[in-house]
Protein backbone atom coordinates (compact mmCIF):
# COMPACT_ATOMS: atom_id res chain seq x y z
CA UNK A 1 0.00 0.00 0.00
CA UNK A 2 3.08 2.79 0.72
CA UNK A 3 4.67 1.69 -2.14
CA UNK A 4 1.16 2.42 -4.42
CA UNK A 5 1.20 6.06 -2.87
CA UNK A 6 4.42 6.81 -3.47
CA UNK A 7 4.23 5.60 -7.02
CA UNK A 8 1.27 7.44 -7.21
CA UNK A 9 2.35 10.72 -5.85
CA UNK A 10 5.42 10.34 -7.97
CA UNK A 11 3.04 10.45 -11.41
CA UNK A 12 0.85 13.51 -10.26
CA UNK A 13 4.03 14.86 -9.44
CA UNK A 14 5.29 13.49 -13.18
CA UNK A 15 2.17 14.83 -14.62
CA UNK A 16 1.91 18.45 -13.53
CA UNK A 17 5.64 18.64 -14.61
CA UNK A 18 4.79 17.16 -18.09
CA UNK A 19 1.49 19.87 -18.27
CA UNK A 20 3.68 22.57 -17.56
CA UNK A 21 6.26 22.01 -20.07
CA UNK A 22 3.39 21.43 -22.58
CA UNK A 23 1.80 24.56 -21.88
CA UNK A 24 5.69 26.09 -22.15
CA UNK A 25 6.36 24.17 -25.58
CA UNK A 26 2.97 25.69 -27.08
CA UNK A 27 3.71 28.87 -25.98
CA UNK A 28 7.34 28.69 -27.73
CA UNK A 29 5.94 26.96 -30.72
CA UNK A 30 2.82 29.78 -31.45
CA UNK A 31 4.21 32.79 -29.84
CA UNK A 32 7.88 32.83 -29.78
CA UNK A 33 9.14 31.23 -32.86
CA UNK A 34 9.30 33.36 -35.40
CA UNK A 35 7.43 32.10 -38.83
CA UNK A 36 8.76 29.89 -41.33
CA UNK A 37 10.19 31.88 -44.09
CA UNK A 38 8.56 29.89 -47.04
CA UNK A 39 4.95 28.47 -45.48
CA UNK A 40 4.09 31.69 -42.62
CA UNK A 41 2.58 30.31 -39.58
CA UNK A 42 1.36 27.21 -40.76
CA UNK A 43 4.64 25.92 -40.90
CA UNK A 44 3.46 25.95 -36.75
CA UNK A 45 2.55 22.49 -37.53
CA UNK A 46 5.18 21.19 -37.68
CA UNK A 47 5.69 21.64 -33.67
CA UNK A 48 3.74 19.19 -33.22
CA UNK A 49 3.51 16.83 -36.55
CA UNK A 50 7.45 15.87 -36.18
CA UNK A 51 7.75 15.46 -32.29
CA UNK A 52 4.54 12.75 -32.66
CA UNK A 53 5.86 11.49 -35.74
CA UNK A 54 9.51 11.31 -33.97
CA UNK A 55 7.80 9.65 -31.47
CA UNK A 56 5.73 7.27 -33.15
CA UNK A 57 8.87 5.45 -34.30
CA UNK A 58 10.42 5.37 -30.72
CA UNK A 59 7.59 3.73 -28.72
CA UNK A 60 7.55 0.35 -31.42
CA UNK A 61 11.06 -0.48 -29.77
CA UNK A 62 9.61 0.00 -26.67
CA UNK A 63 6.28 -2.47 -27.98
CA UNK A 64 9.32 -4.85 -29.62
CA UNK A 65 11.64 -5.10 -26.34
CA UNK A 66 8.48 -6.08 -24.40
CA UNK A 67 6.75 -8.17 -26.84
CA UNK A 68 10.45 -10.07 -26.81
CA UNK A 69 10.61 -10.57 -23.16
CA UNK A 70 7.31 -12.03 -22.78
CA UNK A 71 8.55 -14.71 -25.80
CA UNK A 72 10.88 -15.34 -23.33
CA UNK A 73 9.41 -15.28 -20.45
CA UNK A 74 6.06 -17.03 -21.39
CA UNK A 75 7.23 -20.59 -20.61
CA UNK A 76 10.33 -20.23 -18.23
CA UNK A 77 8.47 -17.57 -15.91
CA UNK A 78 4.90 -16.81 -16.23
CA UNK A 79 4.79 -13.59 -13.84
CA UNK A 80 7.43 -11.96 -15.62
CA UNK A 81 5.67 -12.75 -18.84
CA UNK A 82 2.43 -10.93 -17.66
CA UNK A 83 4.10 -7.95 -16.78
CA UNK A 84 6.27 -7.84 -20.27
CA UNK A 85 2.56 -8.38 -21.56
CA UNK A 86 1.47 -5.71 -19.60
CA UNK A 87 4.25 -3.18 -21.13
CA UNK A 88 3.75 -4.55 -24.52
CA UNK A 89 0.09 -3.30 -24.69
CA UNK A 90 0.31 0.11 -23.13
CA UNK A 91 3.13 0.80 -25.33
CA UNK A 92 1.22 -0.29 -28.41
CA UNK A 93 -2.08 2.12 -27.54
CA UNK A 94 0.57 4.92 -27.23
CA UNK A 95 2.10 4.24 -30.69
CA UNK A 96 -1.28 4.12 -32.07
CA UNK A 97 -1.97 7.48 -30.32
CA UNK A 98 1.07 9.27 -31.84
CA UNK A 99 0.86 7.81 -35.11
CA UNK A 100 -2.89 9.00 -35.38
CA UNK A 101 -1.90 12.10 -34.82
CA UNK A 102 1.10 12.07 -36.82
CA UNK A 103 -0.92 11.12 -40.07
CA UNK A 104 -4.23 13.32 -39.45
CA UNK A 105 -1.99 16.13 -38.64
CA UNK A 106 0.58 15.65 -41.26
CA UNK A 107 -2.95 15.39 -44.12
CA UNK A 108 -3.99 18.88 -42.22
CA UNK A 109 -0.54 20.75 -43.09
CA UNK A 110 -0.73 19.09 -46.73
CA UNK A 111 -3.69 20.13 -47.48
CA UNK A 112 -2.32 23.81 -47.28
CA UNK A 113 0.84 23.38 -48.80
CA UNK A 114 0.74 20.56 -50.83
CA UNK A 115 -3.28 21.00 -51.98
CA UNK A 116 -3.91 17.11 -51.35
CA UNK A 117 -5.12 15.63 -48.17
CA UNK A 118 -3.06 12.23 -48.84
CA UNK A 119 -0.43 11.05 -51.87
CA UNK A 120 0.74 7.77 -52.10
CA UNK A 121 4.13 8.52 -51.38
CA UNK A 122 6.76 6.44 -49.74
CA UNK A 123 6.96 8.10 -45.84
CA UNK A 124 3.11 8.06 -46.00
CA UNK A 125 2.70 4.94 -47.13
CA UNK A 126 4.81 3.55 -44.86
CA UNK A 127 3.32 5.36 -42.12
CA UNK A 128 0.10 4.13 -42.96
CA UNK A 129 1.41 0.65 -42.76
CA UNK A 130 2.88 0.99 -39.73
CA UNK A 131 -0.69 2.75 -37.93
CA UNK A 132 -2.46 -0.60 -39.95
CA UNK A 133 -0.08 -2.69 -38.35
CA UNK A 134 -1.22 -1.33 -34.66
CA UNK A 135 -4.68 -1.70 -35.37
CA UNK A 136 -4.08 -4.99 -36.09
CA UNK A 137 -2.85 -5.45 -33.10
CA UNK A 138 -4.98 -3.78 -31.25
CA UNK A 139 -8.11 -5.86 -32.64
CA UNK A 140 -6.34 -9.09 -32.04
CA UNK A 141 -5.52 -7.86 -28.60
CA UNK A 142 -9.39 -7.29 -28.39
CA UNK A 143 -11.20 -9.52 -30.68
CA UNK A 144 -9.25 -12.92 -30.65
CA UNK A 145 -10.39 -15.50 -28.36
CA UNK A 146 -7.54 -18.11 -28.24
CA UNK A 147 -5.21 -19.11 -25.78
CA UNK A 148 -2.49 -17.59 -27.98
CA UNK A 149 -3.61 -14.30 -28.29
CA UNK A 150 -0.73 -12.59 -26.55
CA UNK A 151 1.92 -14.51 -28.64
CA UNK A 152 0.05 -14.14 -31.48
CA UNK A 153 0.44 -10.45 -30.99
CA UNK A 154 3.85 -10.25 -29.86
CA UNK A 155 5.00 -11.93 -33.46
CA UNK A 156 3.00 -9.26 -34.53
CA UNK A 157 4.72 -6.51 -32.79
CA UNK A 158 8.04 -7.92 -34.66
CA UNK A 159 6.25 -7.20 -37.57
CA UNK A 160 5.66 -3.57 -37.19
CA UNK A 161 9.02 -2.61 -35.49
CA UNK A 162 10.27 -4.31 -39.15
CA UNK A 163 8.73 -1.58 -40.68
CA UNK A 164 9.86 1.27 -38.55
CA UNK A 165 13.33 1.58 -40.15
CA UNK A 166 11.84 1.57 -43.31
CA UNK A 167 9.46 4.77 -42.12
CA UNK A 168 12.36 6.28 -40.89
CA UNK A 169 14.57 5.86 -44.11
CA UNK A 170 12.09 6.03 -46.76
CA UNK A 171 12.23 10.35 -47.44
CA UNK A 172 16.25 8.89 -48.01
CA UNK A 173 15.79 6.14 -50.30
CA UNK A 174 12.73 7.29 -51.98
CA UNK A 175 12.70 11.10 -53.13
CA UNK A 176 9.28 11.92 -53.53
CA UNK A 177 6.22 14.63 -51.86
CA UNK A 178 7.71 14.56 -48.59
CA UNK A 179 10.08 16.92 -47.38
CA UNK A 180 13.57 16.00 -46.82
CA UNK A 181 14.89 15.02 -43.90
CA UNK A 182 15.19 17.53 -40.93
CA UNK A 183 16.99 16.01 -38.37
CA UNK A 184 20.71 13.98 -38.69
CA UNK A 185 20.33 14.71 -42.37
CA UNK A 186 23.56 14.60 -44.48
CA UNK A 187 22.57 17.58 -46.85
CA UNK A 188 24.01 20.47 -45.89
CA UNK A 189 21.07 22.83 -46.64
CA UNK A 190 18.62 20.74 -44.63
CA UNK A 191 17.77 21.28 -40.93
CA UNK A 192 16.22 23.89 -38.95
CA UNK A 193 16.87 27.30 -38.37
CA UNK A 194 18.17 28.38 -34.93
CA UNK A 195 15.38 30.64 -34.10
CA UNK A 196 13.39 27.74 -34.40
CA UNK A 197 15.34 25.20 -32.11
CA UNK A 198 14.19 26.09 -28.85
CA UNK A 199 10.52 25.40 -29.53
CA UNK A 200 10.96 21.82 -31.46
CA UNK A 201 12.88 20.66 -28.49
CA UNK A 202 10.88 21.40 -26.20
CA UNK A 203 7.85 20.00 -27.92
CA UNK A 204 9.65 16.72 -28.03
CA UNK A 205 10.78 16.70 -24.69
CA UNK A 206 7.11 17.85 -23.70
CA UNK A 207 5.49 14.85 -25.35
CA UNK A 208 8.09 12.25 -24.63
CA UNK A 209 7.88 13.13 -21.01
CA UNK A 210 3.52 12.84 -21.48
CA UNK A 211 3.45 9.45 -24.01
CA UNK A 212 5.94 8.26 -20.68
CA UNK A 213 3.09 9.22 -18.28
CA UNK A 214 0.36 7.67 -20.37
CA UNK A 215 2.75 4.13 -20.92
CA UNK A 216 3.09 4.16 -16.92
CA UNK A 217 -0.75 4.94 -16.55
CA UNK A 218 -1.97 2.26 -19.22
CA UNK A 219 0.80 -0.51 -17.72
CA UNK A 220 -0.53 0.07 -13.99
CA UNK A 221 -4.33 -0.37 -15.37
CA UNK A 222 -3.20 -3.34 -17.35
CA UNK A 223 -1.21 -4.91 -14.08
CA UNK A 224 -4.55 -4.27 -12.16
CA UNK A 225 -6.62 -6.17 -14.82
CA UNK A 226 -4.49 -9.03 -15.04
CA UNK A 227 -4.57 -9.35 -11.04
CA UNK A 228 -8.34 -9.36 -10.90
CA UNK A 229 -8.08 -11.97 -13.45
CA UNK A 230 -5.94 -14.33 -11.69
CA UNK A 231 -8.24 -13.85 -8.51
CA UNK A 232 -11.03 -14.48 -10.10
CA UNK A 233 -9.45 -17.67 -11.55
CA UNK A 234 -7.97 -18.70 -8.26
CA UNK A 235 -11.71 -18.23 -6.83
CA UNK A 236 -13.56 -20.61 -9.68
CA UNK A 237 -10.43 -22.78 -8.76
CA UNK A 238 -11.24 -22.87 -4.99
CA UNK A 239 -14.84 -22.95 -5.84
CA UNK A 240 -14.51 -26.13 -7.90
CA UNK A 241 -12.33 -28.15 -4.61
CA UNK A 242 -15.11 -27.22 -2.17
CA UNK A 243 -17.49 -28.71 -4.66
CA UNK A 244 -15.81 -31.65 -5.21
CA UNK A 245 -15.20 -32.61 -1.50
CA UNK B 1 -0.58 36.05 -24.79
CA UNK B 2 -2.17 37.01 -28.15
CA UNK B 3 -3.64 34.46 -29.99
CA UNK B 4 -6.15 36.19 -32.23
CA UNK B 5 -3.92 35.77 -35.49
CA UNK B 6 -4.85 32.01 -35.30
CA UNK B 7 -8.67 32.58 -35.74
CA UNK B 8 -9.42 33.25 -39.21
CA UNK B 9 -11.23 32.53 -41.83
CA UNK B 10 -8.24 31.89 -43.96
CA UNK B 11 -6.98 27.57 -45.06
CA UNK B 12 -3.98 27.98 -43.23
CA UNK B 13 -5.24 29.61 -39.92
CA UNK B 14 -8.47 27.10 -39.82
CA UNK B 15 -5.76 23.99 -40.58
CA UNK B 16 -3.31 25.62 -37.98
CA UNK B 17 -6.06 25.87 -34.89
CA UNK B 18 -7.51 22.34 -35.83
CA UNK B 19 -3.90 20.54 -34.92
CA UNK B 20 -3.65 21.97 -31.90
CA UNK B 21 -6.40 21.71 -30.98
CA UNK B 22 -6.78 17.96 -32.03
CA UNK B 23 -3.79 16.55 -30.79
CA UNK B 24 -5.02 18.22 -27.34
CA UNK B 25 -8.43 16.34 -27.79
CA UNK B 26 -6.62 13.20 -28.87
CA UNK B 27 -4.19 12.79 -25.91
CA UNK B 28 -6.91 14.37 -23.59
CA UNK B 29 -9.04 11.81 -24.88
CA UNK B 30 -7.01 8.58 -24.32
CA UNK B 31 -5.94 9.74 -20.90
CA UNK B 32 -9.69 10.23 -19.51
CA UNK B 33 -10.31 6.81 -20.82
CA UNK B 34 -7.40 5.23 -19.19
CA UNK B 35 -8.01 7.27 -16.09
CA UNK B 36 -11.43 6.33 -16.59
CA UNK B 37 -10.98 2.64 -16.42
CA UNK B 38 -8.43 2.84 -13.90
CA UNK B 39 -11.17 3.96 -11.20
CA UNK B 40 -14.03 1.32 -13.57
CA UNK B 41 -11.02 -1.34 -12.29
CA UNK B 42 -11.69 -1.68 -9.19
CA UNK B 43 -8.78 -3.56 -6.92
CA UNK B 44 -10.16 -5.75 -4.69
CA UNK B 45 -7.78 -6.40 -1.00
CA UNK B 46 -6.18 -9.41 -1.66
CA UNK B 47 -7.08 -12.37 1.43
Amino acid sequence: MERSRILGSLAFAWLLLTLAMIVFATRLGLVMAPPDALQGNVGRIFYYHVPHSMLSLVWPYLNLAASIGFLYWRRRDPLKALSADALAIASAEVTLVYATICLTTGMLWGRVQWGIWWTWDARLTSMLLLWLLYVSYMMLRKFSSTGQTQTLAAVLSIFAAIDVPIVYKSIDWWRTQHPSPVFFSKDPDAGVDKSMMPAFVANIIAWAMWGILLIAIRYALERRRQALEQDAALKAIEDSLEFTR
Amino acid sequence: MNLSWMFGPSMEQRHLLYVYVLVWVVQGGYAAWVVWQWFRTKQEPRP
